[in-house]
């Protein structure tokens, strides 16, 4: 019991990292950036590329995080900007995020092969007993960090003018800009936090999976649920609550109901809690999810 | 450029020719490009069937592979496990399908938007996952389709039949459409894409009409499934997300709410891998990158795009300065004037209203509007005139209090069921569909003058009533723009029309349905001093058919003289309620309102 709890916490706060990340880059333009999972990818794979280079591990991991954040920016440049500039509620970006995440899915599997490479250990090599459970090193800092991460965002968000400013350009571009915040750059600065996220979760998730180009989409639709499951469209902070859930209960299914379950399992929550609650279980607030997409409507 | 109707027959007749004469060279062609032809067609009604909805309602369904996979699963277990005739099949997918549509389209139709892609999406999500776990399906193996039978043997030189199925259901599809865009429900379904609330008061129940459509939309693709399970293995791969984004590019590349568009985008999508022939992951990359190319570079598609640099030019209309001063020439339509509830029109009883958060927007608000009386309503800014009308005409529901239209109780009846009591409303920010004529959108307002336009738009223009009825809408609607002075401005959309004129259309979409009752809310913004005294014509005119107005107005000297009762409202309560004459002399009115 407590064994799948711990260790759903730890992947779930991967999912959550990766709904944040999700969540973030909407939460400013209301935009879902579809290639958020490969996003990730691409971190996992510059880790493991640099480090099996020869080159210390937590050179890769940085240089790996750094190459996160310039895809997602590049995604919001290339995929994104140019989308909002013709009209902000159209759905074209539905197609183009679709289609960065296929440019950067195939590129990869083109430069690195189709098969798994090593990753680096990172603190998966330890084990740590709590009562009757046992957890990885990985694991344990993938709850830490995801908690860290979690909090300083949510600091931001909330204490700093910057994050302020994140606020006024999510609710009101247009009043944002009136104001004199450079909505562009906000929504830049927006995609890099993004894209730091996934590429933490990718870290975080690579001593596990090692690297392959096709854990994007797997990664990114947990991601996706755990966004939806959480209410993480109003509030990025609920999307991480959403993903520790999700790990708990997928890992639940797999203990107690068989060991496929997770495959359908968080489907099963995701759409009754849609039809309990269109807004997520941890939203709350002045403004609803359907409320607010029928004024942008 | 005006093409003869005679010529546009005989075009029609060539295209059909030309249409089965490619078919019967498909059929016969080599496998290799059967099936290239064959898959392609099969995108081309999945392509067609979102372009439906994506394009007429705006509803981005991303759920159309999940129908898509829905047909196949149906036709492959049945046959495989039953052993039933795939023809008996058919009509059970469209039904299933359809059904399906219905259901997701009731659960997150409420909310429009992004909510329903996000729903659609989860849907095809899960069913993917069904099919991957479950054993009737076959897991990730999937099931073998069924063959199609063969045709008799006299007819085998018209080449393989699956072909002929295909091609000729893709035709079906495609002029499904093409008849809804040609018939008076396309202005009407545009209305519920831009401007819900414009839909709504001219008596279109908006709800059901999307639920409708998307389910109509869900049996396509469930019939494009049902076909699909003829060419091959149905396997989970061919149905997830990917698929549905998959069928979005088509319609977005190809042009959307075009009758080409879909086909083009499918062709190019379908057959990219084919016709590009590198490593096949560069060959995803170059996909990936052209439609991200193309959907930024050219958001109308590629039909879009042909048709901005060779479609007809616009021909600009001869703008008379006194437009306003156009002598009414149409008188709108005569009414049968309907006394139930005798002598008092409307009447609100004790109306509260509040929003979720703030203060009470209207107190204890009880007005009485006689028949055929002309009731002003006015009062400073945030007094809640609007919100009374909204009220009024249904869009919002007070808290506490009983309205009364015609002497019945309408508290639970939706706007366009107060709209079909012949109760009608404009709209202090014109709601009106920017690409339509003005023609196109006052049409809407008939909407409930015609019956079974839902029911026979996907035949409509093979209707001789279809014809007849187009026909009497378009004068109809051309004559009430001409009532209310916009003669000049008829063919034009609305996105190029000034602030003035969508006035006059809003007021003529709702004269044209020549309504008992008509809520005007702020008719004078935006007009000049000449049209603002042609609308005050064109109110007394009403008045003397017998309709009875309430007017929201701030320029008192317009209204004040066409009153016979004005209500002044103050913070959400009735100051009072009076003559003209005497809301000029009441000092109170003088110190909140007139600024005195």
């Amino acid at each position: 019991m407590l064994q799948f709890i711990l260790s759903g916490l730890a992947i779930g706060s991967v999912y959550g990292l990766i709904g944040m990340a999700l969540a973030i880059s909407f939460y400013v333009t209301r935009v879902i950036n579809f290639a958020q999972g490969q996003i990730m990818m691409v971190a996992i794979m510059i880790t493991a590329t640099i480090s099996s280079a020869g080159y210390s591990p937590w050179i890769a991991v940085i240089l790996g995080l750094l190459s996160s954040c310039i895809v997602a920016v590049l995604s919001y440049v290339i995929a994104v900007k140019p989308i909002l500039a013709f009209n902000r509620f159209s759905f074209g970006w539905l197609v183009s995020t679709l289609g960065f995440a296929v440019m950067l899915e195939n590129a990869a599997a083109y430069l690195w092969g189709p098969t798994s490479r090593p990753f680096p250990a990172i603190l998966n090599g330890y084990s740590i007993h709590i009562a009757n459970a046992v957890l990885t090193g990985q694991q344990v800092l993938a709850i830490a960090v995801a908690i860290v991460f979690a909090a300083a965002f949510e600091l931001v968000r909330k204490r700093t003018l910057y994050g302020k400013l994140g606020v006024a350009v999510a609710t009101d571009p247009d009043m944002a800009s009136a104001i004199g915040g450079n909505t562009t750059v906000v929504a830049i600065a927006a995609f890099a936090i993004s894209g730091l996220f996934a590429g933490v979760a990718g870290i975080l998730i690579g001593p596990s999976t090692f690297a392959n180009p096709y854990l994007g989409s797997t990664y990114g639709i947990s991601g996706f649920i755990a966004m939806m499951i959480g209410g993480g469209t109003e509030k990025p902070l609920s999307a991480m609550f959403g993903g520790l859930l999700l790990g708990v209960l997928a890992n639940g299914a797999n203990a107690l109901i068989d060991s496929q379950a997770s495959d359908w399992f968080p489907f099963l929550v995701l759409v009754i809690i849609l039809i309990v609650t269109p807004r997520g279980l941890f939203s709350s607030g002045g403004f609803s999810f359907p409320r607010l997409m029928r004024r942008a409507r | 450029m005006t093409k003869s109707p005679f010529n546009r027959r005989l075009l029609t007749v060539v295209l059909l020719v030309v249409y089965v004469m490619a078919t019967w060279l498909a059929a016969n062609a080599s496998l290799s490009i059967q099936s290239l032809v064959l898959v392609a067609g099969v995108f081309g009604i999945l392509a067609i069937s979102l372009d439906l909805v994506a394009g007429m309602l705006g509803l981005y369904s991303l759920g159309q592979g999940g129908f898509f996979g829905i047909g196949s699963y149906v036709t492959a277990i049945a046959v495989a496990d039953l052993n039933v005739s795939p023809f008996l099949l058919l009509p059970v997918v469209i039904v299933v399908s359809g059904l399906c549509g219905v259901i997701i389209g009731a659960m997150s139709l409420r909310v429009s938007g992004l909510y329903f892609a996000i729903t659609t999406f989860i849907f095809t999500l899960v069913l993917t996952v069904m099919a991957t776990d479950m054993q009737i399906t076959g897991g990730t193996q999937g099931l073998l389709g069924p063959a199609f039978p063969d045709f008799p043997t006299g007819l085998a030189w018209l080449g393989a039949p699956v072909a002929w199925c295909i091609l000729l259901a893709l035709l079906a599809a495609a002029a499904l459409v093409w008849n809804i865009r040609r018939s008076p429900l396309y202005p009407v379904l545009l209305s519920i894409r831009d401007a819900e609330p414009f839909a709504e008061a001219a008596g279109v129940r908006t709800s059901a009409i999307k639920i409708g459509i998307f389910g109509l939309s869900a049996a396509m693709a469930g019939t494009a499934g049902w076909l699909f399970s003829f060419l091959g293995v149905v396997s989970p791969g061919q149905f997830d997300w990917s698929v549905s984004l998959n069928v979005l590019v088509m319609v977005l590349v190809g042009g959307i709410n075009t009758t080409l568009g879909p086909l083009v985008g499918a062709a190019f999508v379908s057959m990219f891998p084919a016709v590009v022939d590198i490593n096949p992951w560069l060959e995803e990359v170059l996909y990936g990158a052209l439609s991200i190319l193309a959907i930024t570079v050219f958001p109308e598609g590629v039909v879009g795009l042909i048709r901005r640099q060779f479609g007809k030019t616009v021909q600009s209309p001869v703008i008379s300065e006194d437009a306003g001063a156009v002598a009414p020439s149409a008188v709108p339509p005569t009414r049968a004037t309907d006394m139930a509830g005798g002598d008092i029109a409307v009447e609100c009883r004790g109306i509260e209203f509040s929003y979720a958060v703030g203060p009470k927007v209207l107190r204890d608000v009880n007005v009485v509007v006689r028949r055929g009386h002309i009731h002003g309503l006015i009062g400073p800014n945030g007094s809640g005139k609007s919100t009374l009308a909204n009220v009024i005409a249904g869009r919002l529901r007070p808290v506490a209090g009983a309205i009364f239209v015609k002497g019945q109780q309408v508290n639970g009846v939706s706007p366009s069921g107060r709209a079909r009591l012949g109760l009608r409303r404009t709209f202090q920010a014109a709601q009106l569909v920017r690409e339509l004529t003005t023609s196109q959108n006052v049409s809407v307002g008939l909407y409930t003058k015609i019956p079974g336009i839902v029911r026979r738009a996907a035949i409509w223009p093979l209707l001789p009533s279809g014809q007849r009825d187009l026909g009497w809408m378009t004068t109809q609607a051309v004559a009430a723009l001409q009532s209310v002075g916009a003669t000049n401005w008829t063919e034009r959309r609305i996105g190029d029309v000034p602030h003035g004129v969508e006035q006059l259309t809003q007021l003529a979409s709702v004269c044209v349905a020549a309504p008992d009752i008509i809520i005007l809310d702020e008719p004078a913004t935006g007009l000049s001093s000449g049209e603002v005294d042609h609308l005050a014509r064109i109110l007394s005119q009403l008045k003397a058919q017998g309709v009875t107005m309430i007017i929201i107005e701030h320029q008192t000297r317009f209204l004040l003289p066409l009153c016979d009762r004005v209500t002044v409202l103050n913070a959400g309560e009735v100051v009072l309620t009076a003559t003209a004459d005497e809301v000029r002399a009441h000092p109170i009115v003088r110190q909140v309102y007139l600024g005195e």
